[in-house]
C-alpha cells in the first residue's frame, strides 16, 4: 500500500519540488495549495511522471477550512502519513516601523498558525495509526534573524520551538516531527524579485559554491520521511549550502 | 547500492559506532579502510566486509599521531587510489572530575577526539580537491551540547568538533566537500559500559522521547544520506540522531 502524503504550499517551489522527490519514491501525494490551479498543475506533472497525486487548495489559515480538508483526504484515503508543512512566505520587506498590524499577522498566520492548525488536525489522525512524520518548514532567518524581515523571522524561530514542543508530545505514540530549513533557494517567487546583481551576491557568501535548488530541500525533506531517519525527532536540518551553520 | 565505486575511510571502524558504519557503507558497495588502533578486530570487520561481498583493508592508526596519520593515507591510496567518504568516528571516552584531573587524561581526549579530526581530515582533503568532490562526516556527540560531569575534556572536544566541522566545511565547499558532525545521543555500546553499571546503562539509554535503545546501527541512516549525492548541499552542520532526547 503506498504511503499517503499531505503537502501544504506544494504548488510552489520547494513544496512542488518535494511533492515530485516523494511521488517519486511511490508516496502518493496529495498536492495542497492556496492556489488551486497550482495544485493542479504539480498534480498533472507528477501523474504524467507516472506517480500518484491529487490536488486540492486550502487556505491553512482557516481554522475551518483546515479541519474540513483533513477530515476529507483522511476519509477517502484512509490514513495520512507524513505531513510536509510548506506553505508560507516573507510576503515583505520593510522596516518594522512600516508594519501594519494586519501584515504582521497576515505572515505569522500564514507560516506559524498554518502549522499549527494543520498539526492540530492531522496529529490525532497519526495517534490512531501509532506512527507518522510531520516536517515543518524554518528558515535560516529563524535562527540568525533577517533585518527588514521581522514578523518571517519570528514566525521562523516560532516553527522551530513548535517542532520541539510537538516532538515531545507525539514521541509516544510513534511520531516523528522535525524541521527543514531552507536558504536562500531558486524559487520562481525568490527568481522574480531578485537583481543578477543580487543574485551574484548572494551566490558568492555560500561556502558550496552554488545557489540552492527547491530539490535540494526535497531531498531532506524525503530523508526525514524513510525508516533512515527513524531515530531523529524535535530537529532542524539546515540545507542552505553553508551559509548558515547554527 | 548507493556507494558502488566510492572509497570510504572510517577510524575507529573496528568496534561500536565505527564498525556500524564501516559495515553500513560497505553495504551500499562502498570500499572501506577500516582504520583503528586495534589491528586484530579492524582485520574481523574486514572479514565482515568481504562477507557483504565488498571490500575492505585493514589500517592499524594511531588518529593523534601525525606519522601514522600519513601512513593511513598512503595506505589508503596505495591499496583504493583515491578517497570519496572520510569518516572521523575515532576516539576516548575518560573519566574524571575536573579538580582531580590529570593532564595526561586532558592532553590525551582532546589530541585523539579533536586532534584526530584535524589530522585525518587534513590528510585526505588534497585528494578530495582534485577531485572536486567528498564527504568528510565526524562523529560528535549530543554531550557536546548537554555536556556531561566528570568527562568534561570528552565534552570539549566533541563541541570542538562542531566548531571545527563548521570552519572546515568554509573552506573546502568551493571544491564540492561536504563536511557534516553527527551527534549521536547515548547508545548501547561499549563505551559507556566502561564506566557505568548494566542497570545504570539500560535505564539511561531507554529515557528518551522515544523510548528506544540506540544501537550503532541506528546511526548508520543519516551517515549514507550525508554521504549520498541526496547531501550535497548540506554542509557545516550537526545533525543530532538521539531519539529526541536533546532538542536544537
Amino acid at each position: 500500500m503506498s504511503p499517503i502524503a499531505l503537502i501544504t504550499g506544494a504548488g510552489g517551489g520547494i513544496g512542488g519540488a518535494v511533492a515530485h522527490r516523494m511521488a517519486a519514491a511511490g508516496i502518493t501525494v496529495i498536492v495542497a495549495d492556496f492556489d488551486h490551479g497550482a495544485a493542479e498543475k504539480v498534480r498533472g506533472a507528477i501523474a504524467s511522471a507516472g506517480g500518484k497525486a491529487d490536488a486540492l487548495s486550502v487556505d491553512v489559515t482557516q481554522a475551518r477550512e483546515v479541519k474540513a480538508v483533513v477530515t476529507d483526504v483522511e476519509k477517502r484515503f484512509g490514513r495520512i502519513d507524513v505531513l510536509a508543512n510548506i506553505a508560507g512566505g516573507s510576503f515583505y520587506t520593510k522596516r518594522i516601523e512600516e508594519f501594519t498590524w494586519a501584515e504582521w499577522k497576515e505572515v505569522i498566520d500564514v507560516n506559524l498558525k498554518g502549522t499549527f492548525l494543520m498539526c492540530r488536525e492531522v496529529a490525532p489522525v497519526m495517534q490512531k495509526q501509532k506512527s507518522g512524520r510531520i516536517l515543518n518548514t524554518a528558515s535560516n532567518y529563524g535562527v540568525t534573524g533577517s533585518a527588514l524581515r521581522t514578523p518571517y523571522s519570528a514566525a521562523k524561530a516560532g516553527i522551530i520551538a513548535f517542532t520541539k514542543t510537538l516532538a515531545q508530545e507525539l514521541a509516544p505514540d510513534g511520531i516523528l516531527v522535525n524541521t527543514v530549513a531552507p536558504g536562500p533557494t531558486d524559487t520562481p517567487r525568490v527568481m522574480g524579485k531578485e537583481s543578477p546583481e543580487a543574485r551574484k551576491q548572494r551566490w558568492s557568501q555560500i561556502p558550496m559554491g552554488r545557489t540552492g535548488q527547491p530539490e535540494d530541500l526535497a531531498e531532506a525533506f524525503y530523508f526525514l520521511t524513510t525508516p533512515e531517519s527513524n531515530w531523529i525527532t524535535g530537529q532542524t536540518f539546515h540545507v542552505n549550502g553553508g551559509l548558515v551553520t547554527p | 547500492m548507493r556507494l558502488q565505486g566510492k572509497v570510504a575511510v572510517v577510524t575507529g571502524g573496528a568496534q561500536g559506532i565505527g564498525r556500524a558504519i564501516a559495515l553500513g557503507l560497505g553495504h551500499e558497495g562502498a570500499k572501506i579502510v577500516v582504520a583503528d588502533l586495534q589491528a586484530e578486530k579492524a582485520k574481523n570487520v574486514v572479514d565482515e566486509l568481504q562477507a557483504l561481498g565488498t571490500e575492505g583493508h585493514p589500517v592499524e592508526v594511531n588518529v593523534a599521531n601525525e606519522s601514522s596519520v600519513k601512513r593511513l593515507a598512503n595506505a589508503t591510496f596505495d591499496r583504493f587510489g583515491r578517497v570519496d567518504i572520510l569518516v572521523n568516528d575515532a576516539g576516548v571516552y575518560l573519566k574524571s572530575l575536573i579538580v582531580e584531573m590529570s593532564e595526561e587524561l586532558w592532553d590525551r581526549t582532546i589530541n585523539v577526539n579533536l586532534g584526530g579530526n584535524f589530522l585525518c581530515s587534513r590528510a585526505f582533503i588534497p585528494s578530495m580537491r582534485k577531485q572536486k568532490s567528498g564527504r568528510i562526516i565526524s562523529i560528535a556527540s549530543g554531550i557536546a551540547h548537554y555536556g556531561a560531569k566528570e568527562f568534561a575534556p570528552y565534552a570539549a572536544s566533541k563541541a570542538a568538533i562542531i566548531g571545527f566541522v563548521k570552519a572546515l566545511a568554509r573552506e573546502v565547499g568551493a571544491d564540492g566537500i561536504t563536511v557534516n558532525a553527527i551527534c549521536p545521543g547515548a547508545a548501547n555500546t561499549a563505551m559507556p559500559r566502561t564506566h557505568r553499571t548494566e542497570e545504570e546503562l539500560m535505564a539511561r539509554l531507554r529515557s528518551n522521547p522515544l523510548g528506544h535503545v540506540l544501537e550503532p546501527e541506528d546511526f548508520v541512516g543519516p551517515i549514507l544520506f550525508l554521504a549520498s549525492d541526496a547531501a550535497s548541499y548540506i554542509t557545516g552542520q550537526a545533525i543530532n540522531v538521539n531519539c529526541g532526547s536533546y532538542m536544537i
